[in-house]
């Protein structure tokens, strides 16, 4: 499903480099909840960042469905970012100036042409209607983010990132701007969702409680996995 | 989708953008609305010089050898008339007999002018010698009394007269009674179908420009006393004069025309003035507008016919902007220069879309990584606030290309009430010689201008687009 080999990521910090990924090697497999926990400054997010093309790495592959993601152009990898992968992040990361329903059909918008886009309106309507509708939030459409709640707003990203139906799903610290009963809910919910739909899933966390209800953990340190759940225990 | 969509609403989500909006409207209303007023100013002034021109003039040279032996082809209009009134394209034809000469209340001692090249030049005017075919513009009321008066005719041979050869008369009529002919009320009608050797005994009479008249304090039925320098073919240069009746003042909008012209007729000037030749030039009317073609077609009719010396002499046959060529080329670059200086206003409101998406930029910088993430390609995002510029164009440029248009089909009532309120004379119609404020509109000029809006609008955008579309990612998703 997503395989990355030997990622080298490093990033100039004035006339020196600081290297944040010492070539990082990770599978997921299909259906998979990975749970990639670590302290802060381990390398989690960038490394959820070039698995989710976002950040280009200096050296390693991203194979994704059988090719190498970033040979891709960049209309095909942008593509590959809309169709294949779901992102939610942290800071929720809705657009202000569109409600509720509005940003869950974001990336409609983003794929469709206006023609398109018109002809199907009413299907991506419907579509994220009962996306926000099985996360509670069925009298929240026309609210923008700025009058919902952190829980709701994160709701509302889930959403979002599982518009297309994509294969991946790249969570990036998902509960750590909610209270713990919200975190949990949540969670409970993106668990749910990853488990009827059999996605594959990232999970970056540095929560062991949260990393522990996940299929497999795997921990970072300084750049590097050190252990694999999945994987027998170094003696 | 997400392009025209976003862009939408961002630009009615910040009222910054209004700054944009309410730049181009200005730039494109005021651009509009002053082309407009120009172009209309300038059409007067052009259609003023036009009104006495015809479309080709014919200005055969007259050369004289080193052993004083004169060459020249046409000593009489006749055979060029009878030539140019067979040719279809010419719709009139006229010879005409210009000469200058000082004008004075009667009984004033000319010699006393000549010492003083100040009061000479006051007084020097342009008498003109014209042909009309009196009878059959008697038929015109307005023009009837004057033309009688003036007794001036042309050879029944030829149908064509000054008139017809010039937009002189369509300058004298039909602008809202404003212009026109002014006829001494008492002025006897001179029997037209008399021959000129029976009215020779009587004052010739002349037609004076209405400027000139208020210069001299002249009325229709007054006399006038013209002298000018003649040279003998015999003896030296000497003073002649001769007295004239006013029969009537005319007005046109040519300052020159109205404050320097005296018309009379051609054969009683050519008498008075004992020239070689009774005319000086031949007007040409043409039909269509192409006068280039015609005057071309002319000159080589002419030069078969050996009625004029030849290609050597480049400027015996002419078209009317030809003889006004600095004046014209003047007035192309007043409303050239206007254009480029109102553009700068439309390059203020250019400024104004870049500045204020320049902040839109650097705020929505999270929403570009958002985007981003999401699967917008940096050509999306460049199009998306290039759309910004997009939506500020069009709507500063319709509502201003309707308010410039607007405000040019109403500038009258506009004036008026500007006047009112600031209590100035804004438009003083005394000094432009029109009552109303000229203002044609243009589609095409609205066209360009309306298209300027857009293209500066894009191009000031475009730099602030092309940052949005280069920006990284993840650099603007860490950006709050």
């Amino acid at each position: 499903m997503l395989r990355a080999r030997k990622i080298r990521k490093s990033f100039g910090l004035g006339d020196r480099s600081l290297e944040i990924l010492h070539g990082v090697n990770l599978e997921l497999k299909s259906g998979e909840l990975l749970a990639l926990v670590g302290a802060s400054g381990a390398g989690k997010s960038t490394l959820l960042h070039v698995l989710g093309l976002l950040d280009r790495p200096q050296e390693g592959e991203v194979i994704i469905d059988g090719a190498d993601a970033w040979k891709l152009s960049v209309q095909e990898r942008a593509n590959a970012r809309n169709k294949k992968i779901g992102f939610v992040f942290q800071m929720y990361h809705l657009l202000p100036e569109l409600n509720a329903v509005e940003n869950v059909m974001l990336p409609a918008m983003i794929a469709e042409s206006r023609l398109v886009f018109g002809s199907k309106r009413k299907q991506h309507h419907e579509r994220a209607a009962i996306l926000l509708e099985r996360f509670g939030l069925s009298n929240r459409f026309k609210h923008r983010p700025g009058q919902l709640s952190g829980g709701e707003r994160q709701r509302v990203a889930m959403a979002r990132g599982l518009f297309h139906d994509p294969t991946i799903l790249l969570a990036d610290e998902p509960t750590g701007n909610l209270d713990t009963a919200t975190g949990e809910r949540v969670l409970e919910l993106l668990f749910e969702e990853q488990s009827r739909r059999g996605l594959s899933m990232i999970l970056v966390t540095h929560d062991m409680r949260i990393a522990k209800k996940c299929q497999r953990v795997m921990l970072m340190e300084d750049g590097q996995i050190q252990a694999d759940s999945s994987l027998p225990m170094p003696a | 989708m997400f392009r025209s969509f976003l862009s939408w609403r961002y630009l009615i989500s910040r009222r910054s953008n209004l700054v944009g909006i309410g730049g181009i409207l200005l730039g494109v209303g005021a651009m509009i609305l002053i082309l407009s007023i120009m172009t209309g100013f300038l059409e007067e002034q052009r259609r003023a010089i036009r009104g006495t021109l015809s479309d080709v003039i014919i200005r055969p040279e007259r050369i004289v050898g080193p052993n004083g032996m004169v060459i020249d082809p046409a000593p009489f209009p006749e055979p060029i008339l009878e030539l140019l009134l067979a040719d279809p394209r010419v719709r009139g034809a006229a010879p005409q007999l210009q000469w200058a000469a000082l004008i004075s209340e009667k009984g004033i001692d000319f010699s006393t002018l000549f010492s003083s090249p100040a009061a000479a030049e006051n007084v020097t005017k342009e008498i003109v010698g014209i042909d009309l075919r009196t009878d059959l513009r008697l038929v015109e009321p307005a023009l009837s009394a004057a033309l009688a008066s003036i007794g001036a005719f042309a050879p029944r041979y030829l149908v064509q007269d000054e008139l017809d050869a010039t937009g002189f008369l369509e300058s004298l009529t039909g602008r809202d009674g404003e212009l026109g002919w002014t006829i001494a009320p008492r002025m006897p009608l001179f029997p037209f179908e008399t021959g000129r050797e029976e009215r020779a005994l009587r004052t010739p009479a002349c037609i004076v420009g209405e400027k000139l008249g208020r210069q001299f304090g002249i009325s229709p039925g007054d006399t006038i006393q013209l002298a000018t320098l003649v040279f003998p073919p015999d003896s030296e240069p000497k003073l002649n004069n001769r007295d004239f009746v006013v029969s009537g003042l005319f007005k046109t909008e040519a300052n020159d025309v109205d404050s320097k012209r005296i018309y009379v007729d051609r054969f009683e000037l050519a008498d008075f003035i004992g020239t070689f030749r009774s005319y000086s030039q031949i007007l040409v009317r043409i039909e269509g507008d192409d006068h280039v073609a015609a005057r071309a077609a002319i000159e080589t009719r002419l030069d078969e016919e050996n009625l004029i010396l030849g290609p050597t002499y480049a400027n015996e046959v002419l078209t009317w902007e030809d003889t006004n060529r600095p004046l014209l080329g003047a007035i192309e670059n007043e409303r050239m220069l206007m254009a480029i200086m109102l553009s700068l206003v439309l390059i203020v409101a250019g400024f104004t879309i870049f500045a204020t998406l320049s902040m839109m930029v650097t705020e929505k910088r999270r929403d570009i990584g958002i985007l981003s993430a999401l699967g917008a390609t940096p050509s999306g995002i460049l199009s998306m606030f290039l759309m910004i510029a997009f939506w500020d164009a069009l709507i500063g440029a319709l509502l201003g290309g309707a308010i410039g248009v607007l405000a040019a089909f109403r500038i009258d009532a506009i004036e008026r009430w500007l006047s009112a309120i600031l209590g100035v004379q804004i438009f003083d119609r005394d000094v432009y010689l029109f009552t109303h404020i000229p203002t044609i509109v243009q589609p095409l000029s609205v066209a360009s201008i309306v298209g300027g809006a857009f293209l500066i609008a894009h191009i000031f955008a475009a730099i602030p687009a092309w940052r949005a579309a280069r920006l990284d990612p993840l650099t603007a998703l860490r950006y709050e």
